[in-house]
């Protein structure tokens, strides 16, 4: 009570208020986005080894193949999200039915799944890898197609919940203006709700592509599982592979190929901001017949099944089919490796998780309360940069940075949650910053004017009014970080979290023993989302 | 257009928005719905403009059922009370949506929208952005949107509630005044009968999903068919007392709790008959003699006095007096007196007058 009470007094005090705030920039600045494009200034540093690579064809070629396989993936997979994300997120927003609540919730859970078990899924449902007893589809596909079907699946639900966020704060009224003149549903949707919605397309979009183009675990578990890992190769999984090969020093091409990224990255997040407030959809040419005739029928009716159909047949299905593993027990899983790794995983996401909402809040509140002053919005701008670079290029960036001071071989665990520091911390701050700017700023000038100080008209107004948002930014941090394989192993190889154990058993073959550990953490992270969630939604229920 | 509802009902669940609602509007006629909030006015016009479909009953356009016809084809214009401007389209080319999505040619869709804007003089305002021109202004942009798709039917769902007070005072005659000009037939919902009864031809109260009373302002001011109506309509006092004469000609008379006895206008009760009878605040006058009451509360107006008195049948009654003249203090003694002709009498409801007057 006594510290509550002295840091109130303090609050009262613009200085100490400023000096916490610079504070919190100095740690961003410091902590998460330096050493996350310090792979840039290493580029100069190492020039001799970065030249060396530019000038043998055979690396270029092989950096320049996983690049390319990395960004188109994210594009193919990112314009199929957006293609049936937005029917599903009109289905889930303007349509009621019964069960509404259950297709919600399933449609979330794939983000519960950590990518290393729904990497293992996803390939024993669409393939039969050799050495899996369970029978999959046995399709014979290419590892490009597989990788793609495997990113939609943990991308489509971010795309969904970017959308159907949106469509909720559209008034439908727009929609019934536009038909009680004349438009179809279809024009109507095409001519108003669209243009309205851009925001919401841009977001999804860098959430998704950034999310394809930064997956590590899954995408190298599913490759190995194909038997392909050391042959087909996205950004990420090259990095892994530079790593591990025995002999000779990577610095080269893990320099040039995470420069490319981060450059390739941060060029597509401006164009997407530049669109989002540019772009006009030029289509204001209407069809009258044709979308009329779109709008009912067969064709509405074609388009929502269809849509169902990609959910469960391309998301739900092979997300869960790592459970099949249940019917075929095969030889006893070593669960003392398997806690001690959720431990580890668990110390990290926790430290991580509350490192960002005790430095992440006050950079939000400022974000949200100075969003149109020029240190606002260059904030705002940054904040975003740990989530569009590929985690593992930004873990590798951290290790060179950290790397340049001689810490001790100790640290290894200390940098590793450095690294999970900095690609949650935009998720944590990004939650809490959009529930702030929605928070009137005169509930805290009412409680200032009755006589609260700053940190409690904070701690007592505000912090209770966006409190869901901190807790759903946290449970979003926490089992992201859960899930994270790249940043994990770009870093260190001796901190094995949960992601790091599965890949390595499935890299010895030992798919059951790997399967078993990713089922624990599936329904860890399960328990973790949706308890928070049912006592969250309990409570708003409540006042 | 004549509009015909015939047995209409909504549900909503197990609930009726809507009951059982039959009505005829002519065309080029202003018919106001008045009603408390949730009686169903809004659903009403949802109704007819196709944006809800009547669980029961059929809606017929001149006389032709467009019961399933929908929105897009029904060529109803509506105005929304949240306005509902398309904000990333300019003031023009918010008035063009109509003729565009009709697919006409872009020379007749500007020079359609030019005409409707030149209409509610808002022409000046054309490149503009929805949210740079005022509230009043949105509305008369939406009013010209509604009906530049050619529309003769127009539903205006609180047009003005959203607008200061004097932009609102203008705006309804000019509405009137234009839709005249056209011959547009309007319903028109809203829940200000000081609005109602300055703008319609005719009104509709609703209550409960249900039609109160339908007629004209002055008839429903002036002679109310129920307690109702003589409650939402107008301010009025209520005093339950019983029937004790009856002229041949109908002129009755009806003693009060407190065994007064007070000359009403003509009724078609009976001796005995329990009643309610209910005077307008404007007739009621004091005198030297009368019901005795105590002056309560003394409330400046404007351009009249309010008194407020409790009447010795234990009633609240309220008579105005001239913004100029003397004020009785709080705690006089006056004697009240009613006009007979204004004094109208009801049948006591079963219900109890509270529940007859209840506005959920």
């Amino acid at each position: 009570m006594s510290i509550f009470k002295r840091i109130d007094d303090l609050s009262s005090s613009p200085r100490i208020r400023k000096g916490w705030f610079s504070a919190a920039l100095i740690i961003f600045l410091t902590l998460i986005i330096i050493p996350a494009v310090f792979v840039l200034l290493e580029a100069v540093i190492e020039w001799e080894s970065v030249s060396e690579v530019l000038g043998d064809p055979t690396m270029t070629g092989m950096i320049w193949g996983a690049v390319s396989n990395s960004f188109s993936i994210a594009l193919i997979v990112t314009i199929l999200d957006i293609v049936v994300g937005l029917p599903m997120a009109w289905i889930l927003v303007r349509r009621s039915f019964r069960g509404k609540r259950y297709l919600d919730t399933l449609i979330d859970m794939p983000l519960a799944f950590p990518t290393a078990a729904v990497g293992i899924s996803v390939v024993m449902f669409w393939g039969a890898p050799e050495g899996v007893a369970i029978p999959g589809l046995g399709l014979v596909m290419s590892p490009y197609l597989i990788v793609i079907l495997l990113h939609t699946v943990f991308t489509f639900p971010y795309m969904v919940r970017s959308l159907a966020g949106i469509l909720d704060q559209i008034d439908p009224s727009f929609e019934t203006a536009g038909m009680t003149l004349g438009a179809s549903r279809l024009t109507a949707v095409r001519t108003i709700t669209l243009p309205l919605f851009r925001a919401g397309l841009v977001t999804g979009f860098i959430l998704c592509f950034a999310r394809s183009l930064s997956e590590t675990g899954g995408t190298y578990i599913a490759l190995q599982m194909l038997g392909v890992s050391s042959s087909f190769f996205t950004g990420p999984t090259f990095i892994k592979y530079m790593k591990d090969l025995p002999g000779a020093d990577p610095t080269g091409a893990l320099i040039v190929v995470s420069v490319i990224m981060i450059v390739l990255a941060v060029a597509l997040l401006l164009v997407a901001k530049y669109m989002m407030n540019r772009l006009r959809l030029p289509w204001t040419k209407v069809w009258p017949v044709w979308e009329r005739r779109l709008s009912k029928g067969l064709a509405a009716r074609s388009k929502d099944i269809l849509t169902f159909v990609f959910l469960f047949v391309i998301v739900i299905l092979p997300s869960f089919y790592i459970f099949a593993y249940l019917t075929a027990p095969s030889g006893v899983a070593d669960l003392n490796s398997l806690f001690g790794a959720i431990g580890i995983s668990f110390a990290i996401a926790g430290i991580a998780v509350v490192f960002n909402i005790v430095f992440g809040i006050p950079m939000a509140i400022y974000i949200a309360r100075n969003g149109n002053t020029r240190l606002g919005v260059l904030l705002d701008n940054l904040v975003n940069i740990p989530l569009i670079i590929p985690t593992t290029v930004l873990g590798l960036s951290l290790s060179m940075f950290w790397g340049s001071f001689n810490l001790p071989a100790g640290a290894a665990f200390f940098l590793v949650t450095l690294g999970h520091i900095s690609f949650t911390y935009p998720l944590v701050v990004r939650n809490i910053t959009g529930a702030i700017s929605e928070v009137d700023p005169s509930y805290e000038e009412v409680a200032r004017t009755l006589g609260a100080k700053p940190f409690r008209a904070f701690s007592k107004v505000l912090l209770p009014i966006v409190q869901s948002s901190v807790i759903a930014g946290a449970i979003l941090a926490f089992t992201r970080s859960l899930g994270e394989t790249g940043a994990t192993i770009s870093i260190s190889k001796d901190v094995v979290t949960v992601p790091v154990y599965i890949m390595d058993l499935i890299e010895q073959g030992q798919y059951y023993q790997g399967a078993v550990a990713a089922m624990i953490l599936i329904v860890i992270c399960f328990i973790l989302m949706f308890g928070v969630r049912y006592l969250t939604g309990r409570r708003k229920q409540g006042a | 257009m004549k509009i015909k509802l015939d047995h209409v009902s909504v549900k909503f669940g197990d609930l009726y928005a809507v009951k059982d609602i039959s009505m005829t509007i002519d065309k080029g006629e202003y018919v106001t719905i008045l009603g408390p909030s949730g009686c169903g006015k809004t659903t009403l016009i949802k109704i007819v403009s196709g944006i809800l479909r009547p669980t029961e009953g059929r809606v017929f356009v001149d006389g032709e059922d467009v019961t399933d016809v929908p929105i897009e084809d029904r060529d109803t214009g509506y105005v929304f009370q949240n306005i509902a401007l398309f904000p990333h389209m300019t003031i023009s080319d918010n008035v063009g949506y109509g003729p565009r999505v009709r697919d006409l040619d872009s020379e007749a869709v500007t020079g359609t929208s030019r005409q409707y804007l030149e209409l509610v003089n808002m022409l000046e305002r054309a490149g503009m952005m929805p949210n740079e021109i005022s509230g009043g202004e949105q509305q008369k942009v939406a009013i010209a949107r509604a009906l530049a798709s050619g529309s003769k039917m127009l539903m205006l769902d609180e047009p003005l509630s959203a607008l200061d007070a004097r932009v609102r005072m203008e705006l309804r005659y000019e509405i009137r005044r234009l839709v005249k000009k056209l011959g547009i037939t309007v319903l028109h919902v809203t829940h200000d009968q000081e609005e109602a009864m300055s703008v319609s031809d005719r009104m509709i109260l609703m209550r409960n999903g249900g039609i109160a009373e339908t007629s004209t302002p002055l008839d429903m001011y002036r002679r109310p068919e129920t307690i109702f109506s003589a409650y939402f309509v107008g301010e009025t006092n209520f005093l339950e007392c019983t029937v004790v004469g009856k002229t041949k000609t109908g002129k009755t008379t009806v003693r009060l709790r407190n065994d007064t006895i007070v000359r009403v206008a003509k009724s078609k009760f009976n001796v005995g008959d329990p009643v309610v009878i209910s005077v307008r605040p404007e007739h009621v006058y004091t005198a030297s003699d009368g019901l005795p009451a105590t002056v309560r509360n003394v409330v400046f107006m404007g351009t009249y006095w309010r008194i407020r008195t409790l009447s010795a049948t234990d009633d609240y009654i309220e008579y105005n007096i001239p913004a100029d003249d003397d004020i009785p203090e709080l705690g006089d003694e006056v004697f009240l007196v009613f006009n007979k002709k204004a004094t109208l009498v009801f049948a006591r409801p079963s219900e109890g007058l509270e529940e007859a007057i209840r506005l959920e």
